[in-house]
């Protein structure tokens, strides 16, 4: 077993892990039950972690090279999590097995692109699988998230103008 | 049987450990290596992690255009603005490989090392004409693209050897196109895959440059003269002539024989004809300094 350091979710801790150990395995035991298998051989998305802000399938992972590495899962995010809400507003999950994986895949996206277009969000996750099938929903949910983000900025923009006059 | 894994810190403690281990493999992003020991079909006795060597993810601009160390992430040349630059056909098809976590974690080295039949980046190395850098204890040398890949999931990787970098010269002037077709989810492998490059040649024509992917034991380059007059059937015409002979393929779950056949014409005439469109009939072929060959690129773009 090697020690490694391992930040999830902004918290930092010491991990006795195997060399053969999978990410996966290891978040799971650590209690992050977001972190699913699906496929295995990372063409779901089910195991979707970011690494360093970086999408990985954690199903293909090797735990002793994420040493020192900042690792989010779905389950870390805030309640009030834009992506998280309006994935709930649109009713984008039916089982919600993959729906960590897709919520992470748009944080990626979004952080990368904040306008992303419908294509561009296709492209993004189209290495996501849902077997309940609901893809526009999930699309509708991150478009409307990219369209939030477009207001919430401009709402404060218009705040810190009207501070700036009256100042 | 587990294979030992190692973690050099450098260099040359990889290479002596690729040197003197029963059966090494190197261990480069994990991504096939992972799903090869999933299925038990991984026999190494010692994995050789390369991720904590110095230097070997660097990626960086050169004289005649671009170096990649064999750590550089596949999504890193999707994204990275010198390589959109400098081989915007590259960029593009690194980033139609599998999906993004997939590309956040496979490398570039990794990815040849694979020496699959299917691979998509291939086919743009193979038209850009890029050398692969292999190191041993014994040194560094340095093979075409061209000739690397030497047989079904054959490369010319010998043991002890391991792919250090890759060098990709400037993306001549002229079009360039990949079209991908795939049969099952569409970022699954491909049936078919054509990269297909169109420059002005030495006799004052032009050539067209095709890479093929899935469609033999092993991707496949073929280039071919056309009259920089020709019409884009024509040059259809002739890319299909020069394709059809080198097509080959291997049925599997995504298609027999004939059906990739099908689709492997379809994907050289797509390709060839978005990338005949799009070269300018004064493309010149005089050596371009870099940053002036960008210039010129863009000035096209906006047309
Ligand atoms: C879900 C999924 C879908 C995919 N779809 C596509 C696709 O559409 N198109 C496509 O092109 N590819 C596809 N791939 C394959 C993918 O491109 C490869 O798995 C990846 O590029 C391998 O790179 P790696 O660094 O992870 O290699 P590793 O898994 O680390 O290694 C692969 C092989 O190369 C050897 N190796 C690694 N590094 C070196 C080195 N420096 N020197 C010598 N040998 C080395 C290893 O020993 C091993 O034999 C897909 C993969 C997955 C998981
Ligand atoms: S379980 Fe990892 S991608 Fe499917
Ligand atoms: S909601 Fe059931 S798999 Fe996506």
């Amino acid at each position: 077993m090697t020690p490694i350091d391992l930040t999830v979710n902004g918290e930092r801790r010491t991990v006795p892990v195997g060399d053969d150990d999978l990410l996966l395995d290891v978040l799971r035991e650590l209690g992050h039950t977001s972190v699913r298998e699906g496929c295995g051989v990372g063409a779901c998305g089910a195991c979707t972690v970011l690494a360093d802000g970086h999408s990985v399938s954690s199903c293909l992972a090797r735990a002793v090279r994420y040493d020192g590495v900042a690792i989010t899962t779905a389950d870390g995010l805030p309640t009030d999590d834009d992506v998280v809400e309006e994935f709930v507003a649109a009713r984008a999950m039916q089982c919600g097995y993959c729906i960590p994986g897709f919520v992470l895949m748009g944080h990626e996206l979004l952080a990368e692109n904040p306008d992303a277009t419908a294509a561009e969000i296709d492209a993004h996750l189209e290495g996501n699988i849902c077997r309940c099938g609901t893809y526009l929903e999930i699309r509708t949910a991150l478009q409307n998230v990219v369209a939030r983000r477009r207001h919430d900025d401009m709402a404060r923009r218009r705040h810190d103008d009207m501070a700036k006059e009256s100042a | 049987m587990t294979a030992t894994l190692h973690r050099p810190r450098d260099l040359g403690a990889a290479l002596d450990l690729l040197a003197d281990a029963g059966d090494p493999m190197v261990y480069g992003g994990g991504t096939a290596v992972q799903i090869l020991l999933k299925q038990g079909v991984l026999f190494a006795s010692d994995l050789v992690d390369i991720a904590g060597v110095p230097g070997l993810a660097d990626l960086a601009a050169t004289p005649g255009g671009l170096r990649a160390g064999t750590m550089v992430t596949l999504r890193r040349m999707e994204t990275d603005p010198l390589v959109q630059d400098r081989a915007p056909l590259l960029a593009q098809v690194y980033g139609r490989v599998a999906n993004p976590r997939v590309r956040n974690t496979a490398s570039v080295g990794g990815n040849i090392a694979h020496g699959d039949y299917r691979l998509d980046p291939p086919t743009a190395l193979l038209v850009l004409d890029a050398r692969i850098e292999l190191s041993s204890s014994a040194g560094p040398r340095h093979v075409p693209i061209r000739e690397f890949f030497t047989g079904f999931q054959e490369t010319a990787v010998r043991r002890g050897e391991m792919v250090t970098a890759i060098d990709v010269p400037t993306q001549p002037l002229g079009g360039a196109a990949f079209t991908k077709l795939s049969s099952l989810a569409a970022n699954d492998w491909p049936a078919a895959s054509a990269a297909v490059l169109v420059t002005a040649s030495a006799t004052g024509g032009r050539e067209v440059r095709i890479g093929l992917g899935a469609l033999a034991p092993t991707p496949v380059y073929v280039a071919v003269p056309v009259p920089a007059d020709a019409s884009a059937d024509d040059a259809v015409d002739a890319a299909l002539a020069a394709a059809e002979p080198l097509i080959d393929p291997l049925p599997d779950v995504r298609g027999g024989v004939a059906h990739k056949r099908r689709l492997g014409r379809v994907a050289v005439a797509d390709a060839t004809r978005a990338a005949w469109a799009d070269t300018p009939r004064d493309t010149p072929r005089e050596e371009v300094p870099d940053d002036r060959r960008l210039t010129l690129r863009r000035l096209r773009r906006r047309h």
